[in-house]
């Protein structure tokens, strides 16, 4: 079953178009990385399934349900967390969580069990203090406890990362991707190796549509290779295997570069190898990454 | 109704954390003071300035102070103090869009009008409570120095500049439903109350303008309880309509 389904959405702030008939679904139980340049749309997507912002057309289903800009119900079935989370910072995390459980409807004694479980998850669990002394990570942190606190269907959050160092970035990755179990994740963001690491499913959204979309592995298949890298132990080798073996760049003194060529042609590179009995340091395949694709796509 | 208390009682959380509270207590506590306190001490100061007075050529005789006295520097200062509320409520909800505060309240489910709810009702019990706390205090003084029995309609003036406090809380709302920043609420809620103060010079309008309460000082002065009746029933009126108005407005800004 499909939490979200996006039909023909189009948004336009003034003359600038910012969505263009988009539709896209995510699937029960997945990680789905929406990825996109800065300004890209990726925001107002989410502002828009959170009813928060109106479309100017097409129609949004959350669990089923059509979303109304400015009402909040479809938003039962939904956590959000945003870029950089704001808190009302004269509340200690659990008042806060307490707030936040009692809006969404839920009793008192399972606020208490559930805030209680979150903050340990997200390791806020010694923190009595006020939430205005808070670092960046820890409101982060603070963020996901809150947006997961009725246990929603779908977890949407935007460049969740970005603001974030190494290990505060590790730490919101490692958390979404326990929680993907029990809660379907939307994770806009354009850092990539972000996506890589704990997406099932990508959209690439470009000019206000996908213009990619499949699981990583999927749309690593729908790229032609990056071609095959050769690093050998002596510069002599590698300028001898160049005019065997033509169409390769130099890379430096001992590595050669041979882009766009199929797995099929490094296997015939390597027949080149043992029939001179020239021995390399490396031979590898470049697979095309996710960046690369990234770059291909918005031609960055 | 859960949603809406709960957010309400973090509004009051907010009032007393944030110290909003005890400021605006404390003000109108002094003002609450100060009414009593100039009427008392004016014959001293008189007295004290009289030399200097009378070298400029002005000679005072006899000064008379007396409850009329307090009671007419309390019609003086409530301008002011209500100014100093109004500017601390401007960013009642600007405050949260300019955070993005509100954003995780309303991506939770809560309804729109149920913030301007929870908003209005706070502060429109923190006026009451800060307005007759002040009227309460000066009353006491009064009562102890001179008595006040002999001040008509004291209470009904007291309710008729309690309603402008109300109507122009509800200008508050309105003006916070349609702008993003303190300054333009601000400048909005201002611009209504000197429109309304213009349209009052005008003979056939004075008395329908809720600016008019303003005068109800009046009443301790022999004016009739009716002459302001139009005007509180048109503040009353723009009060809900105000009200009114602010929900479905809110409910169509994007957030």
């Amino acid at each position: 079953m499909d939490v979200l389904e996006l039909s023909h959405v189009s948004k336009a702030f003034g003359r600038t178009p910012v969505l263009k008939d988009l539709s896209f679904s995510v699937p029960e139980h997945t990680v789905y990385g929406f990825i996109g340049q800065n300004g890209a749309g990726k925001t107002t997507t989410m502002k828009i399934i959170l009813g928060l912002c109106r479309a100017d057309g097409g129609e949004i289903l959350v669990n089923r349900e059509k979303v109304r800009y400015g009402s909040g119900r479809t938003n039962r079935y939904i956590g959000y967390l945003p870029d950089v989370p704001e808190f009302y910072g004269y509340m200690t995390p659990r008042e806060y969580l307490a707030l936040c459980g009692r809006i969404t409807g839920m009793e008192d004694g399972e606020i208490k069990k559930r805030s209680g479980e979150l903050l340990e998850i997200v390791g806020l669990t010694q923190s009595d203090k006020r939430i205005q002394g808070f670092s960046r990570g820890m409101k982060q942190r603070l963020g996901i406890a809150q947006a997961l606190i009725n246990s929603p269907r779908l977890l949407i959050c935007d460049e969740p990362t970005s603001a974030l160092d190494p290990a505060g970035r590790k730490e919101i990755l490692d958390i979404l991707s326990a929680v993907k179990e029990h809660t379907t994740v939307i994770f806009s963001t354009h850092i990539l190796s972000d996506v890589e690491r704990i997406c099932d499913e990508v959209g690439l959204l470009h000019q206000g549509s996908l213009a990619l979309r499949g699981s990583i592995e999927e749309i690593r298949q729908m790229r032609r290779s990056d071609g095959f890298e050769a690093d050998f132990y002596a510069p002599e080798d590698a300028e001898y295997f160049l005019q065997l073996y033509p169409q390769g760049e130099r890379l430096g003194k001992t590595q050669l570069l041979y882009p766009g060529k199929s797995r099929k042609e490094m296997e015939k590179a390597m027949r080149i190898l043992v029939e001179t009995g020239i021995t390399p340091q490396r031979l590898e395949m470049k697979e095309p990454t996710l960046e690369s694709l990234f770059m291909e796509v918005t031609g960055t | 109704m859960k949603q809406l208390a709960a957010f309400t009682q973090k509004e009051f959380l907010e009032l007393f954390r944030t110290g909003r509270f005890l400021i605006l207590a404390i003000i109108f506590l002094l003002f609450g003071i100060m009414n009593p306190a100039i009427a008392k001490l004016t014959p001293w100061m008189m007295e004290l300035f009289s030399e200097s007075l009378a070298e400029s050529g002005m000679a005072i005789t006899e000064i008379r102070v007396d409850v009329m006295t307090s009671w007419a520097q309390f019609y003086k200062n409530i301008p002011i103090a209500m100014v100093i509320f109004f500017i601390l409520f401007s960013n009642i909800l600007t405050g949260e869009y300019q955070k993005g505060t509100l954003t995780n309240m309303l991506t939770k489910g809560l309804s729109r009008w149920k913030v301007l709810a929870a908003k209005g009702f706070t502060v429109l019990l923190l006026w009451t409570i800060c307005f007759w706390l002040c009227f309460g205090v000066t009353y006491a003084y009064n009562a102890y120095f001179w008595g006040n029995g002999s001040v008509p309609y004291l209470f009904l003036s007291g309710l008729c500049i309690w309603l402008l406090g109300v109507w122009l809380i509800s200008l508050l709302l309105l003006a916070s439903s349609i702008f993003r920043t303190g300054s333009a609420v601000l400048l909005a809620g201002g611009g209504v109350f000197l429109l309304s103060y213009l349209l009052g010079m005008l003979p056939a309008l004075s008395r329908w303008t809720p600016i008019y309460l303003f005068a109800a000082s009046g009443l301790q002065a022999g004016a009739s309880p009716s002459e302001f009746l139009p005007a509180a029933a048109v503040a009353v009126l723009l009060s809900a309509a105000a009200a009114a108005a602010s929900i479905p407005i809110l409910a169509r800004q994007n957030l």
